[in-house]
């Protein structure tokens, strides 16, 4: 079977580090292992990874701090948070930190692959030209025209709402946080506005959505911020 | 209380005794100054008589022995006082009487000029030593007033400096009967309902200290200088202050009673802060052993379920091996939701010592709660009503999401599959009123009430949906800890409705008696 990646396991926990090497490996992943973060940081310098799953919480170094430093080296690898406590600050934490996404412990490790996934066309579309044109479902969005379709018929978007729906899609299937969001698209001073990237959202869905209070597209990740759904198996010309 | 009954119902009796103890002392007292003043003539007439003796040997002439008589006049003034001058110029007067104004020797007075020099004599002599005296007095006030205030000046200081870990009072009264002399000293401490005190008259100065405290008034005691004053600080009393033994101005004595009030606030300030010191601490402790508790149960529980699932996963098993992973991954998921619950549980009853609050809107706090349990919604559709922007409330904004979320999960449980789910908020007679409404078989009369106990799940609901029975008991705790109140409508045909009550607009007063509110909001 062909690798679907290449994982490296970062958590100081020998049975979960059992469970996810044979379970990953089982799927049809590459799979290494390393029990700290300093193990981690200097394996990434030797060998090349697709994926990296992470530990918040690890003796030593600690997983954010590794992260932050891998992230330093490696601004494509794509970087997988877990943690055992369901805390908003620890995720948000995370992603500050430079993770692509985070799970929490435990999971079904169809999703944790799922994630996986994401992650490693994350990491592979970064290479590709920056103005590519973006299909995901029925919506098309063209950066270099700034241009957004839904199934083929053209949406008047505001440059802000065209901003933030550049942003989202650009990073689709991986959260991002409200104070991302916010000094991606309204500059470095903002951070903390929560109700004005909210409106800004509702808008965009009643755009965008085929049914703005069940949105398919525009995920809200509760207490984190905002993720673009991941692309879907259909294509915009089978679906017009 | 005690005290101050028998101080009323023992007044009329005791007061003809009072009256004649009292008489005796003034008697005594009048005595005792009579005697003082005898003492204080005998230098000052010995001095006369010495005067008398050696001016007539010399045949000195009446002015300069007047002059003499004079000097020894102003000196008794200024050393011994005025009443000892006065009885001194009187003798003086008659000796330059007898002995110098002619005819000598006889009482008589020939030249009526010699009557204006006597009587000159006389008058200056009084005036002078009434002067003298009063400056004396006045510089033996001021000396005294400083010493006080250095004395203050040294209380002030040393209260300070108490042990604030050992009980106030008993150090308070050691320290004014050190600085000010005092024969006995005694400290009421309403608050603890505590009395203090020290020295040979303790037992006197505690009833007259209660009684000063019980009466409101300052207090003179029956006898010696025993007197008692209120403490306050503003114009609350928080306590009293009885002396005796020591001739404390009335002014000191209030300045010694408010930095009494003083040191008996500092102590109970000290309390407080150390009371709120040891619940943070607690606080810290019960959130570290929460924190551990999450990785010590949920470290394991990940392995379990990384294996299961990933067995499951890799498509190798199939009949009753298949069957067997699968019971494993379907518990060990189950065994989570528990977990979760429980440790969401404590955190809840920690919470009842600090929420982390700030103001939220309502409509956020729906949506991201919808947000929060979309996966676990199975198709069903939520229809959250128009809710005006302006509405929000005060409380913690994971707390208050968590009473939403289980409201929704339990209505994405136990409503007719396919059927939509409304969520509507409006503000009601000062309350923020949030409902949750599903359509389905209603709860039993019996369960509404029990469902928000903890593990409490009702017979029929037992088979249709998993669950700990942890969910509803988690909302209602969250509510209870704002202020607010919980409680649930169901009719046959009308489907359920779980509302959510919370004060509109303050802050929520933290609920410590979780029952108080338990009761009120039950179906009808």
């Amino acid at each position: 079977m062909q690798s679907q990646g290449k994982v490296l396991i970062v958590d100081d926990e020998i049975s979960i580090r059992r469970a996810l090497h044979s379970s990953l490996q089982g799927m049809g992943f590459t799979v290494e292992d390393a029990s700290t973060g300093e193990a981690a940081v200097d394996l990434v310098r030797q060998a090349e990874y697709d994926v990296l799953l992470l530990d918040i919480n690890m003796p030593g170094m600690g997983g954010i701090r590794a992260c932050r430093e891998i992230r330093k080296s490696l601004p494509r690898l794509g970087i997988l948070m877990l943690t055992v406590r369901d805390s908003e600050e620890d995720k948000v934490a995370a992603l500050d930190a430079g993770a692509d996404d985070y799970i929490t412990k435990p999971f079904h490790v169809r999703e944790l692959a799922a994630r996986i996934r994401a992650a490693v066309r994350r990491s592979c579309a970064s290479a590709v030209e920056p103005n590519a044109v973006i299909r995901i479902g029925n919506i098309e969005l063209d950066p270099a025209r700034r241009l957004v379709r839904k199934g083929g018929e053209p949406v008047h978007l505001t440059p802000k709402e065209y901003d933030l729906l550049h942003d989202l899609m650009a990073h689709a299937g991986l959260p991002l946080t409200h104070a991302r969001l916010l000094r991606a698209v309204w500059g470095p001073e903002y951070g903390g506005e929560l109700e004005y990237l909210r409106t800004f959202v509702r808008q965009l869905r009643k755009k965008i959505e085929d049914d703005p209070a069940e949105p398919a597209y525009l995920l809200t990740d509760s207490h984190i911020g905002y993720r673009f759904a991941e692309a879907k198996p259909v294509t915009v010309e089978e679906n017009a | 209380m005690d005290g101050k009954i028998e101080v009323v119902t023992g007044a009329a009796a005791e007061s003809t005794v009072a009256d004649k103890a009292k008489l005796r002392a003034d008697f005594r007292r009048a005595a005792r100054a009579a005697l003082g003043i005898g003492r204080g003539c005998v230098g000052g007439l010995a001095a006369v008589a010495l005067v008398t003796f050696c001016a007539f040997r010399l045949h000195l002439n009446l002015s300069t022995t007047g002059s003499l008589y004079f000097l020894i006049v102003v000196m008794v003034a200024v050393i011994e006082g005025f009443w000892e001058a006065s009885v001194t110029s009187f003798v003086a007067v008659n000796c330059l009487n007898y002995f110098f104004v002619p005819p000598v020797l006889t009482w008589r007075v020939s030249n009526p000029q010699d009557w204006v020099a006597l009587a000159t004599f006389e008058i200056t002599a009084l005036t002078v030593s009434r002067l003298s005296t009063r400056v004396q007095a006045q510089t033996r006030a001021e000396a005294r007033q400083r010493m006080e205030i250095e004395k203050l000046y040294q209380l002030s200081r040393r209260i300070l400096l108490l042990d604030r870990r050992r009980t106030i009072g008993p150090q308070v009264v050691a320290l004014i009967q050190e600085i000010f002399h005092t024969e006995s000293a005694a400290l009421f401490d309403a608050t603890l309902a505590r009395l203090d005190s020290t020295g040979s008259r303790a037992d006197d100065l505690e009833h007259l200290a209660r009684d000063a405290y019980f009466q409101d008034a300052a207090l003179q005691g029956k006898s010696g200088h025993a007197s008692a004053q209120v403490l306050r600080l503003g114009s609350r009393p928080v306590g009293a202050l009885a002396l005796c033994g020591s001739e404390v101005g009335r002014l000191t004595m209030a300045s010694i009673a408010s930095l009494a009030a003083v040191a008996l606030e500092r102590a109970r300030s000290f309390e407080t802060e150390s009371r709120a010191e040891a619940a943070r601490q607690t606080e810290q402790l019960r959130t570290a052993v929460l924190d551990s508790l999450a990785h010590a149960f949920k470290t394991p529980l990940t392995a379990l379920r990384t294996a299961s699932s990933g067995l499951l996963e890799a498509g190798r098993l199939s009949g009753d091996d298949l069957e067997m992973a699968a019971l494993i991954d379907e518990r060990a998921e189950h065994l989570n939701r528990l977990t979760t619950e429980l440790l969401q549980m404590a955190k809840i009853d920690a919470a009842e010592v600090r929420l982390r609050q700030e103001r939220i809107s309502v409509l956020t706090l729906i949506e991201d709660a919808v947000e929060t349990n979309r996966e676990r919604l199975h198709g069903r559709r939520i229809e959250v009503s128009d809710i005006a922007p302006h509405l929000d409330v005060w409380g913690d904004r994971q707390l208050l999401g968590t009473v939403l979320e289980q409201f929704i999960d339990n209505a994405s449980k136990y409503s007719t599959p396919g059927s939509p789910i409304s969520v509507v908020a409006e503000e009601n007679l000062g309350e923020i009123v949030i409902a949750v409404h599903n359509d389905g078989p209603p709860i039993r009369a019996a369960d509404r009430e029990r469902i928000f106990e903890r593990f409490y799940r009702a017979e029929e609901s037992r088979y249709r949906a998993p669950g700990t029975g942890l969910g509803l008991s988690i909302a209602r705790k969250a509510a209870e800890a704002h202020g607010g109140r919980t409680w649930v409508i169901s009719e046959e045909g009308a489907g359920t409705t779980f509302f959510f009550a919370l004060p509109r607009g303050a802050r929520a007063e933290i609920r410590r008696q979780s029952g108080a509110v338990a009761g009120q909001g039950t179906d009808r």
